[in-house]
C-alpha cells in the first residue's frame, strides 16, 4: 500500500473501492515514554478533575429532572405532536446518558426505560399518559428522595418494575413487527461500554 | 509505551447539553489539553469545525437543527471542508445495535456510550493517536476502515474486490489501547 507524503493522503484504487492513507496530523502528539508515574497517569488527572466537579452533580440533576417535568407538563397541556414528543425524548435521554456520572444511576435506568418507550411505541398517541406520568415521578423521585434510608431498595424495585411493565407493552404494540420486536429486545451492542 | 501529549492536540466537543460539555472539558483538561471547543448544536458544530480545524471532534448524537450523524456525514465529504479525515468520536446515549452500525456507517472513528468515564474516553483518543486507520471510499461511503479485525473463522464471500491486495489486515486496535499506559 502506498505511503502518505507531506499533506497528501496516499491512495491505491482496487476495482471497486480505494485504499487511502491520509498524512498522520496525530503523529506530532505521540510521546514513547519509558515508564509512567502516579503522577502522570492523564486518567487519575482527569479523574481528580471530574471529582471536584462533584459536588454540583445533585444541582445539575435537580435542572435535568426539573426539564423533565417541564417537557411532560407541555406534552399535556399542548398534546402529542413531534415538537412535544422530541422534547420529553430529549429530556429523559440526557438523563439517561448523565445520571451515572451524577451519581443518580436508577434514575438513569428509568430514564432509559422512558426512552425506550418513547422510540419504540409505533404510534405515539397509544402511550398511556399514566406510564409516562409513572416514569417521570419515578425519576423525580429517585432524585429527590436519594436521603431516605431505604431509597435504593425502592427505587431498585420500582426501576425493575417500569421497565418490566414498558417491555411489557412494546412487545404488545409492535406484535405485528417481531424482527423489529426482536432488534429492541436484544443487548445493547456498544464496545466495552464502561471502557 | 505510548503515551499523548494531549498539549498538542485541539479538541471540538459539540453536544447541545450544556453539563455534559463541561464534564468532557473537565476530562479533557485533565488529561492535559489546552485547546478545546465548544459547540451546543450541529449547525454551529460544523462551523467551529470549519474555523479551529480540531484535530478530534467530540460529538452528541441526539441535537437539534442537525444531529450528530448528519453532522459527521457532512464533515466526511470528500472535498467539502479542509480535513474529512478527521477523527471524530460519538458520544452518545444510544447503544443499541442498529445505532451503533448506524453510526459506523455514516463514518464515525470511535463510538462511545454515555454513561462516559475518563478512562472509557482516554482508551478511544489513545486508539485515534496511536493506531490511525486508513480511510475506505467506496460507492457507498467514505471514512475510517470498518475492519478493525481479520476474522480467521469468516466464511462467506469477500466483498471487496480487487484480489488480493484487497483484505486488509490489521492488528485488533482495542488489545493495542489495553496495553498498560
Amino acid at each position: 500500500m502506498a505511503k502518505a507524503k507531506n499533506d497528501t493522503p496516499a491512495v491505491t484504487t482496487y476495482a471497486d473501492y480505494e485504499v487511502i492513507l491520509p498524512p498522520n496530523k496525530l503523529k506530532k502528539a505521540v510521546v514513547k515514554a519509558s515508564a509512567v508515574t502516579p503522577a502522570d497517569d492523564p486518567v487519575a488527572r482527569a479523574e481528580a478533575a471530574l471529582a471536584e466537579l462533584a459536588n454540583e452533580f445533585s444541582s445539575w440533576m435537580e435542572t435535568e429532572c426539573e426539564r423533565l417535568i417541564q417537557a411532560r407538563q407541555t406534552l399535556k397541556r399542548v398534546g402529542v405532536n413531534a415538537t412535544t414528543r422530541d422534547e420529553l425524548f430529549r429530556a429523559a435521554h440526557d438523563i439517561k446518558g448523565e445520571a451515572e456520572t451524577f451519581g443518580f444511576p436508577l434514575a438513569g435506568h428509568v430514564a432509559d426505560s422512558l426512552c425506550r418507550l418513547i422510540e419504540h411505541t409505533p404510534d405515539f398517541e397509544h402511550v398511556p399518559s399514566s406510564l409516562i406520568d409513572q416514569h417521570v415521578d419515578a425519576v423525580r423521585a429517585i432524585i429527590r428522595e436519594a436521603h431516605l434510608e431505604d431509597a435504593e431498595a425502592t427505587a431498585t424495585r420500582l426501576t425493575a418494575r417500569l421497565r418490566q411493565v414498558t417491555d411489557e407493552f412494546l412487545a404488545h404494540e409492535n406484535r405485528h413487527r417481531p424482527e423489529y420486536l426482536d432488534g429492541i429486545l436484544a443487548p445493547p451492542l456498544s464496545p466495552d461500554e464502561q471502557g | 509505551m505510548i503515551r499523548i501529549d494531549f498539549n498538542r492536540l485541539r479538541f471540538l466537543i459539540i453536544d447541545d447539553n450544556t453539563h455534559m460539555r463541561r464534564i468532557l472539558r473537565t476530562l479533557l483538561h485533565g488529561f492535559g489539553t489546552r485547546e478545546v471547543y465548544e459547540a451546543e448544536d450541529g449547525a454551529a458544530g460544523l462551523e467551529a469545525f470549519t474555523h479551529y480545524m480540531p484535530d478530534i471532534v467530540l460529538t452528541d448524537w441526539a441535537m437539534p437543527i442537525f444531529d450528530g450523524l448528519e453532522l459527521t456525514q457532512m464533515i466526511r465529504q470528500p472535498g467539502a471542508n479542509a480535513n474529512p479525515y478527521v477523527p471524530i468520536i460519538m458520544l452518545t446515549g444510544h447503544s443499541e445495535k442498529k445505532r451503533v452500525i448506524a453510526a459506523r456507517d455514516a463514518g464515525i472513528t470511535e463510538f462511545l456510550a454515555k454513561p462516559i468515564s475518563a478512562k472509557s474516553l482516554y482508551q478511544r483518543i489513545l486508539n485515534i493517536v496511536a493506531n490511525p486507520r486508513p480511510f475506505i471510499r467506496t460507492r457507498t461511503y467514505f471514512g475510517p476502515d470498518r475492519r478493525r479485525n481479520v476474522n480467521p473463522n469468516y466464511v462467506g464471500p469477500e466483498r471487496r474486490k480487487g484480489g488480493k491486495a484487497d483484505v486488509i489486515r490489521q492488528q485488533p486496535l482495542l488489545n493495542k489501547a489495553k496495553a498498560p499506559v
